[in-house]
């Protein structure tokens, strides 16, 4: 009997055209996502090959997740389609069992499911013989992989989605709310992410999480190149507890499902719109005839009568939006959505920040208004099918109302709903802020922002409304819908990304809490109003094909449509043609003309060009520069500037300099150039490179002064966001605007497909460490050593203007407020200007001042900068060498860059990362006290020791920035919170790794590798510290400095940090140097067993089995064993009141010399043990921390 | 009042829904009989300026306004209109007032005070107000009916147009229903169309008959019933002589009566063959009118 229902059902599902077309989609989806950079499905990065077998499996397992929307059609057409039909009755009531039914109809709904699958599979596999893709990213067909991926996550994935499915088909017998209840899945599948944020969970979001992705993604977070390319996870851990949980889970929903099945009829009333088959009651009205007179009231009908009815029919239709039951479910699982995202809103290191209104406006977009194009979609469908769908159109379209009322309406309806639902987000988001005590609530910026956001879904919904006016069918202009939005991202594919071409797009205007929207609301409005224009046509076309009674044919409607439009109509809809054109002729000539615009590809090929046809300079000996002198005249009113650039530079090589070549960003803003008498022999306008004929030669050692005039004005909209480092308030630029000398290896394209793709070769790294003529260059800058620096920088009246040095003089200059700087000392050429209107909070260490310039809403962390900064220089200047500069400044900038950046004395720190972190919580990182140090740190760490431009260079500032931060940090706030930062860096180094796009290098080698500079750098400095003692390293730290400060040429390298280091490391400890900076060493070790026994005296023997085993890794993450020769910690520890980590009393924390590969260890403890560890603090880098901790049995 | 002439349609299907129809259609209500699919809701919302026509005219004529032209003028057809059209829906999740007033703005009553007094005394009317509140899914399909009416009747109508109304009604409800339409004002036309012929001659003082689009009788049914007088015969027959019967003479109905078929035909003199006269009713008009064109079709 089930072989029957399963025969009968399969054959009607592979009948059905559907899921022949959702299968073709997705194979071809997943097809496009293994063959080509353009559709980014999972895939793989960097030097994991495209084929890779753990690739695959993460591929097919989104495809789970997006398959559920396909399943959802199986399972529903296989469990509700009796019902539907009104079959049910009849079968139902043949002498049939349930579940031989349900056993039957489910299996053929699995078993298209599989096909489905199987097909995406083909499409992933066939991809990678495509002649385009590139061999180098393939490695050989992994077909245990395949059948890996299908037996651990395809085939549990889709018994779970069935299960689930088939629960909601059983219960709710209704498609709807099955879909709904998919879209629920989908937000709390999201929701549950934010828990994989805080590392701690790691359990929890593994297995909260259903279709075992993230059990996946944990267990090879850690792997490497090698082991992502060739390795398949074993079955165990995080992903077998997973598979097995969701497995029983699914048991349990089928149990349920065939337990709740009810083939009865009641229940099985539709309750959808126009069938309400709901029992009707009795019918209270008496038997008599009517005897009272009709009112006769004989309506009057003028202009105002059409605008009533037309508010009338938008309040009707809003009103019933607002009450289905969809909108509700979607409402709230926004809301659902939004609520923990705002709560535990958090920037870096787990710390959560004050939730300022652009912050919340932030989660609002991210976590809660995209669900509108949902509702605005599926509503314009339902608006437009409203009659119809009831069978009352024929009512409705009688009616005395204009034709222009209910496709108006309707729209309006739409906007009131958009509008509704954003004000429920809004006014979530200020319960949030005033729960989180923040009380600076600004209704008004809410309403700006989330109006600006909402413009989209107006455009979109528009837009759904007139395709489903023009197809005049549901499903076809559903379908069409889906067309036009896969239409804007194949036009992005394809290098069309202009946004004049793609609807509803347009340069996003950034918001800052200091810059607010400024000037770049300019273009995101212009093109707002294009595209508004663009829809508003389309709604008077559609307005004209606005089916009223009964529709006969296409013919007729274009007939009825052309007599439409021979009114005002028409007559709007021509204007709005027109206007649209016009509007984007001149967004053509504003954007393309007037300002440069280059896609993506184009950008491209032009880096290309200049690499094939400049590099031949590459080494092309040029001045350099020893003195600055900038005139800077900012108007941040207009977002412009003049520039005049007066230098000194001086041959430092020991041939005559005959040619001066110059290189810019933009060409066109380099209006004036004396070198001091000079012949342009060379101009390529479109690379920025000019190269100048001296008149005289340049000799060697002979200085000349120089001049550049550098203009930056707007001009007009452009067609990407408009230029972020000269606006209204919280203006910030560097020496980059200024012109540069020489062939720029930095414009090069470095993405290997791309250099591929255009015969470039394998792109150019960083020098070897060996390589002893990189070393006359330092890793900044090859224009110059150290240089004189005086500035001054005239800006708006009630501004502020800053730069590197001293102030020595403000003056007003045509009602101009002008800040002379100059730097006392030699500096690096790599120098910055802000300017803004800021609070200024001031304090000193000693002698020396520290101010802190910001935003005046964003002073919740001025106190804790100044702190941070005292403490660093006390550390610094105590262990290091003095500071070198008189001063100390930290200046906010708008948060359209998330970094902070150290300058000579002057540290700007963007408004996103410190200035609003919440660091009430004790137990959370401060991580604005840490960068703080890290900044203060580079004052040292770059402005006194600049590593030259090899392997390595970055050890020296950002490496060693690092560790003297954590030492500041560890002073301020105990060993114990080290753990908790070192255990982030420890993940970020694991999982940066796996990433790498060309080979992992050890420390001392790093290219600019930021997983291994900063994160693999503080766990290798803190193991040092820990090993060869504080004061040692830092003595060599400041003997470094001593010797290699304002260093000349050439510049030092990690290789002659190294020998400072081991000149301080005991000989038993150079092998550990050796492992930390010369190789990638790995640990796995592990606690087996740990045992107790009471001892006589009362004391306890603590035993415990140890595995401890080292691998050294190669470039691709390929290991090879080591020799234990380590000093590795073992710990006994007490259980404390709470029984967690933070409050365990340590009983024996000691390094033993660990050599063999199974030791057993006793120690002996004075109180009763509770947990044991081998290196319990993983100081050591081991991918796997937790077993490195085990409970004591007695 | 409202005057229709030759007016033709047909489907992009080819089929003829309307042959040109000429009818004149006076105050009070009109009944318009024809069996399924006969052209009758065609015409109806033909009339309700729901569709277009291929060609013909209608035009209303209200005494002391200037006439419509139906198929014109739609928005002033509108505003004299008022439609119940065959098998409606409603929302079920809204109440009876609510969308009663939703109608009653549409209808043109934009002053709420007015609105108010005619939504409660239709409501009053149709003998719904206690139930005024409820939603309309539980409706009854007789109240949904009547709820019909009365939305029809916003607006103070000239023209009232209820298609096929009482079809799926009980007894009770159908006998209320038409009290309801009998109720309508005198200056007001009202077409009823219907295949239930009772629905006819309990209510219409004038009529036509319509099959395939075609007119087949126009008149008052009276006129019609006395035009058949002596002319149709009953005779009650063996299952097994039915088609023999039926080959022999017009057969106008046949039906059950104590198991064994009752056949009435028609014929100009006394057929004998055990055959009684009976007394014609309107039925007898109707199906002898069809009778009549499947002959004239078929020769």
């Amino acid at each position: 009997m089930t072989l029957d229902f399963f025969r009968f059902e399969l054959r009607e599902q592979l009948r059905s055209p559907l899921l022949w077309l959702f299968a073709a989609l997705f194979a071809l989806l997943a097809f496009g996502a293994a063959s080509s950079d353009a559709v980014q499905i999972g895939g793989g990065s960097g030097n994991v090959h495209s084929n890779a077998p753990t690739v695959v499996a993460s591929m097919l397992g989104i495809f789970t997740l997006l398959g559920m929307l396909v399943s959802t059609l199986f399972v529903s057409n296989a469990l509700l389609r009796d019902f539907e039909l009104g079959t049910a009755e009849l079968i139902f009531a043949s002498p049939i069992k349930r579940r031989h039914y349900l056993a039957g109809r489910i299996g053929a709904a699995l078993v298209s499911g599989l096909l489905v699958y199987v097909l995406i599979a083909v499409g992933i596999l066939v991809a990678q013989f495509m002649p385009w893709v590139d061999a180098e990213r393939l490695g050989p067909i992994n077909w245990a992989g395949y059948a890996w991926t299908f037996a651990v996550v395809v085939i549990p994935n889709l018994l779970f989605t069935t299960a689930l499915l088939s629960l909601l088909a059983v219960t709710t017998r209704s498609i709807l709310w099955v879909y709904i209840g998919v879209v629920g899945y989908f937000v709390l599948y999201g929701v549950s992410a934010a828990l994989l944020r805080d590392i701690d969970n790691t359990w929890i979001a593994v297995l909260t999480e259903p279709l075992g992705m993230r059990a996946l993604s944990r267990t090879i977070r850690y792997w490497s190149t090698e082991e992502r390319n060739s390795g398949i996870p074993e079955l165990a851990g995080y992903l077998l507890a997973n598979r097995v949980l969701w497995l029983t889970v699914a048991a349990a929903l089928f149990a349920a499902t065939f337990a709740l099945f009810r083939t009865e009829r009641s229940g099985s009333g539709r309750r959808r719109w126009g069938r309400g088959q709901a029992a009707a009651s009795a019918d209270p009205a008496p038997l008599r005839p009517a005897t009272t007179a009709l009112p006769r009231v004989t309506p009057v009908f003028s202009t105002g009568t059409a605008w009533r009815q037309f508010l009338r029919q938008v309040r009707f239709d809003t009103r019933g939006v607002l009450r289905s039951v969809p909108f509700i479910v979607l409402l709230v699982l926004g809301l659902a959505n939004f609520l923990p995202s705002a709560l535990f809103r958090q920037t870096l290191y787990g710390t959560s920040i004050w939730p300022v209104t652009s912050q919340m406006i932030m989660a609002l977009q991210g976590a809660f208004s995209w669900l509108l194009i949902i509702i605005v979609l599926f509503f314009a469908g339902e608006l437009v099918w409203k009659e119809r769908g009831a069978r009352i159109n024929e009512v409705n379209d009688a009616m005395p109302v204009p034709n222009w009322v209910p496709l108006l309406a309707k729209f309006v309806a739409l906007l009131a709903v958009i509008a509704c639902f954003q004000a429920a987000g809004a006014l979530a988001a200020m319960a949030v802020q005033l729960v989180k005590g923040y009380t600076h609530l600004e209704p008004l910026l809410y309403l700006r922002s989330l109006a600006l956001d909402s413009v989209v879904y107006v455009l979109m919904g528009g837009l759904a409304l007139v395709l489903q006016v023009l197809t005049n069918n549901k499903f076809f202009g559903y379908a069409l819908l889906i067309v036009v939005m896969i239409g804007q991202g194949v036009l992005g594919m394809l290098d069309y990304t202009q946004n004049i071409y793609n609807f509803g797009s347009w340069p996003i205007a950034p918001y800052s809490d200091m810059n607010g929207y400024g000037h770049f609301l300019t273009g995101q409005l212009a093109f707002q109003g294009y595209w508004a224009l663009f829809l508003l046509a389309l709604m008077c076309l559609a307005s004209a094909f606005w089916v009223r009674g009964v529709s006969q044919g296409l013919r007729q409607r274009l007939a009825l449509a052309g007599r439409r439009l021979r009114g005002p109509t028409g007559a709007m809809a021509a204007l709005a043609a027109v206007a649209f054109i016009a509007v984007g002729g001149w967004l053509y000539w504003s954007t393309n003309i007037r300002n440069d615009f280059l896609s993506p590809d184009q950008q491209l090929d032009l880096q290309a060009r200049y690499e094939r046809e400049l590099s031949k300079y590459r080494n092309l000996p040029q001045p350099r520069i020893i003195a600055v002198d900038n005139r800077v005249d900012l108007h941040p009113e207009t977002q412009s500037m003049v520039i005049d650039a007066n230098w000194t530079i001086r041959n430092t090589h020991a041939a005559p300099i005959q040619e001066v070549h110059v290189a810019t960003a933009d060409d066109k803003q380099l209006v004036a150039v004396d070198l001091g008498g000079q012949t342009l022999s060379m101009h390529d306008a479109d690379l920025g490179y000019r190269i100048y004929r001296l008149a005289t030669p340049l000799q060697p050692g002979e200085e000349r002064r120089i001049h550049f005039r550098v203009v930056q004005q707007p001009h007009g909209i452009t067609a990407d966001q408009a230029p972020s480092n000269i606006v209204d308030n919280g203006s910030f630029f560097n020496s980059r605007v200024l012109p540069s000398f020489g062939y720029n290896e930095g414009v090069e394209i470095s993405d290997r497909n791309e250099r591929r793709k255009r015969d470039l070769g394998e792109p150019r790294r960083m020098p070897k460490l060996e390589d002893e003529a990189a070393r006359a260059n330092n890793y900044v800058t090859n224009d110059a050593d150290w240089l004189d620096f005086r500035s001054t920088i005239c800006t708006a009246p009630d501004q502020v203007a800053l730069a590197p040095g001293y102030l020595q003089h403000e003056t007003t200059v045509n009602g101009r407020r002008c800040f002379s700087y100059a730097m006392d000392r030699p500096m690096l050429n790599f120098y910055a200007y802000l300017s803004a209107r800021w609070e200024v909070r001031r304090a000193r260490y000693k002698d020396i001042p520290i101010e802190v310039y910001f935003d005046p809403a964003h002073g919740y962390n001025v106190d804790r900068m100044i702190d941070a900064v005292q403490k660093s220089l006390a550390y610094y200047e105590a262990n290091f060498t003095p500071y070198q500069h008189r001063q100390v400044r930290i200046i906010e900038f708008p948060g359209y860059q998330r970094f902070a950046q150290s300058f000579a004395n002057t540290i700007p720190y963007s408004e996103s990362i410190g200035f609003i972190a919440d660091l009430r919580d004790p137990d959370k990182v401060d991580y604005v006290f840490y960068v703080t140090a890290h900044e203060v740190a580079h004052q040292w760490w770059a402005h006194q020791v600049i590593g030259a431009n090899v392997q390595g260079a970055t050890v020296l500032s950002e490496s060693l920035s690092q560790y003297s931060a954590l030492m500041v940090m560890e002073q301020e706030y105990g060993r114990q919170h080290m753990r908790q930062f070192l255990k982030r860096e420890l993940d970020g180094y694991l999982s940066g790794r796996g990433g790498e796009a060309i080979e992992e290098l050890p420390l001392e080698r790093v290219e600019n590798q930021q997983y291994i500079h900063y994160q693999k750098g503080s766990l290798v400095f803190y193991r040092l510290r820990e090993e060869i003692g504080e004061e040692a390293l830092n003595r060599a730290l400041k003997r470094f400095l001593q010797d290699k400060g304002y260093q000349q040429p050439p510049y030092t390298t990690s290789r002659e940090l190294l020998s400072y280091l081991r000149a301080e490391t005991p000989a038993d400890r150079q092998q550990l140097v050796t492992d930390l900076f010369e190789k990638m060493t790995f640990y796995d070790n592990r606690v087996l067993a740990a045992s107790a026994r009471k001892r006589a005296d009362g004391r306890y023997d603590v035993t415990l089995d140890l595995h401890a085993s080292k691998q050294y890794a190669d470039g691709r993450g390929k290991e090879t064993a080591g020799t234990m020769d380590d000093w590795v910690e073992i710990g006994v520890f007490a259980n404390g009141p709470s029984g967690k980590e933070h409050d365990q009393k340590v009983l024996y924390l000691q390094r033993h010399h660990i050599t063999t590969g199974e030791p057993k260890i006793t120690v002996t403890v004075d109180a009763r043990p509770d947990e044991a560890g081998f290196d319990p603090y993983n100081k050591l880098i081991d991918r796997v921390s937790e077993d490195n901790r085990r409970k004591v049995t007695m | 009042m409202l005057k229709i002439d030759s007016l033709s349609k047909t489907y992009a299907n080819g089929v003829h829904a309307l042959n040109g129809v000429t009818l004149d259609i006076p105050r009070g209500m009109f009944g318009l009989l024809g069996p399924n699919g006969a052209g009758k809701s065609s015409l109806m919302r033909t009339l309700a300026t729901l569709q277009e026509a291929d060609s013909g005219s209608a035009t209303l004529s209200i005494p002391g306004e200037s006439p419509i032209d139906v198929l014109r003028d739609k928005d002033a057809v509108r505003r004299r209109l008022g439609y119940l059209p065959q098998d409606f829906g409603v929302y079920p999740k809204v109440s009876a007032l609510d969308l009663l007033e939703h109608f009653a703005v549409l209808k043109g009553l934009t002053q709420r005070g007015q609105r108010r007094e005619v939504v409660d005394g239709l409501l009053q009317q149709v003998n719904l107000w206690d139930a005024r509140k409820r939603k309309l899914g539980t409706y009854s399909g007789g109240m949904r009916q009547r709820f019909g009416i009365a939305q029809a009747l916003l607006g103070d109508p000239r023209l009232v147009i209820v298609d096929e109304p009482t079809a799926g009604l009980d007894p009770e409800e159908r006998n209320r229903f038409l009290n309801l339409l009998a109720a309508i004002g005198e200056n007001v036309a009202v077409i009823l169309s219907t295949h239930i012929v009772e629905d006819v001659t309990d209510l219409c003082p004038t009529m036509a008959i319509m099959n395939k689009g075609q007119v087949l009788l126009t008149g008052r049914p009276t006129d019609a019933i006395e035009a058949l007088q002596q002319q149709v015969w009953r005779k009650q027959v063996d299952p097994s002589e039915l088609a023999d019967h039926e080959a022999r003479y017009t057969v106008l109905s046949s039906r059950l009566v104590g198991g064994r078929p009752v056949i009435h035909v028609h014929s100009a003199s006394d057929p004998g063959d055990g055959f009684a006269p009976v007394a014609p009713d309107l039925e007898d008009v109707y199906f002898q009118r069809l009778r009549l064109q499947a002959r004239a079709r078929a020769a």
